[in-house]
């Protein structure tokens, strides 16, 4: 619905720049600090403006192992996005198949197996961190890239989601394709993918911010500076013990942590309000 | 190019029910059967064992002599148009019409020439790049057929294909139908619960009720001799009235207590069924004599339904329940509370026994073609 009274449109968009102002406070905070240098963020409150430290600083902290860490933060990001890409990559892989199996096909304890996959909905890693540490540690996948992806790869809600896009494909649709000589590996591929393209870029943008954003699991797993992840390591740089808190560091880590899920929203809502304005069923 | 032969076909589905009673049907060479029957009585389902989409739970199915029961649908050769058209919403036309036959291996150049060909044939040559959702419901519809008719299959399958078009369409793509299956001469079996589609289509039209064939014949025979009141009842509109009558020695005693000779051979006592459609009853005017042989039946029009061509009377029978419908003539100057005297031809008129049977034995001579 859209009113056409000038006021109301006035006060929407200044409640409108408001909200984005407080939401955007924040980051530009942590922006601006990240452009200073130790010395002048702690001899003064925290800088409303841009200081003149700042590439000297982002260039310090690509370039040269950051002290406490004992890697650069270039690593850091790529072993962030090795992890986020796997998990959301794996989760809609393997919620895709399990959806299919669960909707397409008929065999003996569908149901069962839907329920079961559907309960774990209640069991994220924090709860069973423990015996999956143990399994992983015992496959030797401790500071790895398949010991950061594989515990979390499996996916209750993606498959529920795609389950319940599936259930809305109308039965002609398969039955015709059986007709037209399409196999189940064909059915796949030549329809159920495309249709379910819009799907599939919402779930990856939702997958790997969740992938991106893991704290817990990594912390627990790597001791090894190699597989540290850019979240884990932003906590790292708080600890220092007696000495003063880089913040210039972290501030400026948080920055670059925050660039490559904010690149993939960027990126898939082209696709996916696409999708959504131009319906494809 | 295929001829179909069901023997004893019975489907069985998993919770038990059982939608097809043992169905036996030979489809001729080129022929075209409409399926017709109320809902529920398991056109689909047949139509569906046909193509391979339900299993058959036992019987027959072979196709030119070649048992099918077994293979996949891909196998069997056949195309299948759906209610709903089930094209492929994210593929344009072209690909829609090309899927079946890429997936057969057919080569590129062959794909293109073929769906062209039938593009041709179907007035779809400037929609080929559309996707389906971009087309009106008719166009979907000649989309649905060219998807099938491009197959060049044995045999082509339609579920109720027109049913979603507007009644004007509707007829359009009719008599399109019947113009590309007799000239493509493929075997089909279409399913339709429209009356008008099933008598102008069908080379032989199948009645079913409730899992059973009633009746198999062409149009004009299951008009004239239904075998059971089912098919008395289901084919014709509006249908056929149905009055009780028992036996009196040679004559049948009608509800309001007239009588009509019929030939010997009935049981005396026993209570049958007698049907006549609403165009075979003639209503006499003031001084007409009373034609030789047959009943005059007095009814009270309490209803009137103008059709133009054809006036509709629902009138009152002493003695009949229901009330029995009368085709006059446009012009007929019945009015609502008017008395009709209605003659009743022995001819034209239908007896059932009690097992809803068609009784053929009074019958003096036989009826001609043409409707009354
Ligand atoms: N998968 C199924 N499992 C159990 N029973 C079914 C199944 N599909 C259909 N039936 C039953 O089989 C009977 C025949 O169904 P069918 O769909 O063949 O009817 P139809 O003649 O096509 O009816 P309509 O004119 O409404 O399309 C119905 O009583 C229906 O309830
Ligand atoms: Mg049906």
């Amino acid at each position: 619905m859209r009113y056409q009274r000038p006021g109301l449109d006035l006060a929407s968009h200044l409640l409108l720049a408001v909200g984005c102002g407080l939401f955007f406070l924040p980051v530009w905070l942590a922006f601006t600090a990240s452009t200073h240098s130790m010395s002048d963020l702690y001899a003064n409150v925290a800088p409303l403006w841009v200081g003149d430290a700042g590439l000297s600083n982002y260039a310090r902290l690509i370039h040269d192992p950051v002290s406490g860490l004992g890697t650069d933060v270039l690593r850091l990001l790529a072993n962030s996005m090795v992890m986020a890409l796997g998990i959301a990559v794996g989760k809609i892989a393997i919620s895709l198949l399990a959806a299919y199996a669960i909707v397409f096909f008929r065999f003996p304890l569908r149901r069962l197996c839907f329920w079961l996959i559907f309960i774990t909905l209640m069991l994220p890693v924090e709860v069973r961190i423990l015996p999956t540490y143990e399994v992983v540690a015992d496959l030797h996948l401790l500071d790895s890239y398949p010991g950061l992806i594989l515990p979390l790869i499996a996916s209750a809600t993606a498959t529920f989601l795609l389950r319940q896009f599936y259930l809305t494909i109308p039965p002609e649709l398969v039955e015709a394709a059986r007709i037209d000589g399409a196999g189940p590996w064909r059915f796949l591929r030549d329809i159920l993918l495309p249709l379910s393209k819009t799907n599939i870029a919402a779930l990856f943008v939702i997958m790997f911010i969740y992938g991106w954003n893991q704290y817990l699991w990594p912390l627990l797993i790597t001791t090894n500076a190699d597989y540290l992840t850019v979240v884990v390591s932003l906590k790292r740089l708080l600890t220092t013990g007696d000495a003063l808190v880089p913040w210039q560091d972290v501030t400026a880590t948080a920055m670059l942590a925050m660039g490559p899920p904010v690149l993939v929203i960027l990126l898939m809502q082209r696709y996916f309000v696409k999708g959504l304005v131009e319906t494809e069923k | 190019m295929a001829t179909l032969q069901l023997s004893a076909l019975q489907k069985r589905y998993a919770n038990g029910f059982v939608a097809l009673h043992g169905v036996d049907l030979a489809v001729e060479d080129g022929e075209l059967i409409v399926i017709v029957g109320p809902s529920g009585c398991g056109k689909s389902t047949l139509l569906r064992t046909l193509a391979g989409l339900e299993s058959i739970t036992s019987g027959e199915l072979t196709i030119n002599g070649r048992r099918v029961n077994e293979l996949e649908p891909a196998e069997r050769d056949i195309a299948m148009v759906f209610q709903n058209y089930a094209l492929y919403p994210h593929m344009s036309v072209f690909d829609n019409m090309a899927y079946g036959l890429k997936n057969r291996g057919v080569p590129k150049d062959d794909i293109r020439r073929r769906v062209n060909a039938t593009a041709e044939l179907l007035d779809l040559g400037a929609l080929l790049d559309r996707r389906p959702r971009q087309l009106s419901g008719g166009q979907r519809q000649r989309v649905a057929m060219g998807r099938a008719i491009v197959r060049e299959p044995q045999v082509f399958l339609f579920d109720e294909p027109l049913s979603n078009l507007d009644a004007k369409l509707r007829v359009q793509m009719r008599l399109e139908i019947r113009r590309l299956q007799k000239r493509l001469k493929v075997t089909s079996v279409y399913v339709t619960h429209d009356q008008t589609e099933a008598m102008t289509l069908a080379d032989r039209l199948v009645v079913m009720n409730a899992g059973r064939v009633e009746q198999c014949g062409t149009p004009m025979a299951l008009y004239e001799r239904p075998a059971t009141r089912f098919v008395a009842g289901f084919i014709g509109s509006p249908a056929m009235n149905f009055l009780p009558v028992t036996v009196h020695g040679e004559r049948l005693r009608l509800p309001d207590g007239g009588e009509l000779t019929l030939a010997a051979g009935l049981e005396a006592g026993s209570a049958l069924t007698l049907g006549v459609r609403p165009e075979h009853l003639v209503a006499l005017d003031e001084g007409d004599a009373t034609p030789e042989g047959g009943a005059v039946i007095q009814a009270t029009v309490e209803m009137i339904e103008p059709l133009g061509a054809d006036t509709l009377a629902y009138a009152r029978m002493e003695g009949l329940d229901e009330l029995l419908v009368v085709r006059l003539h446009g012009e007929h100057a019945a009015g609502e509370g008017s008395v009709l005297r209605l003659w009743l031809s022995p001819e034209r008129s239908h007896l059932f026994g009690d097992d809803d049977r068609r009784i053929e034995a009074h019958r003096a001579t036989p009826v001609t073609g043409s409707r009354g």
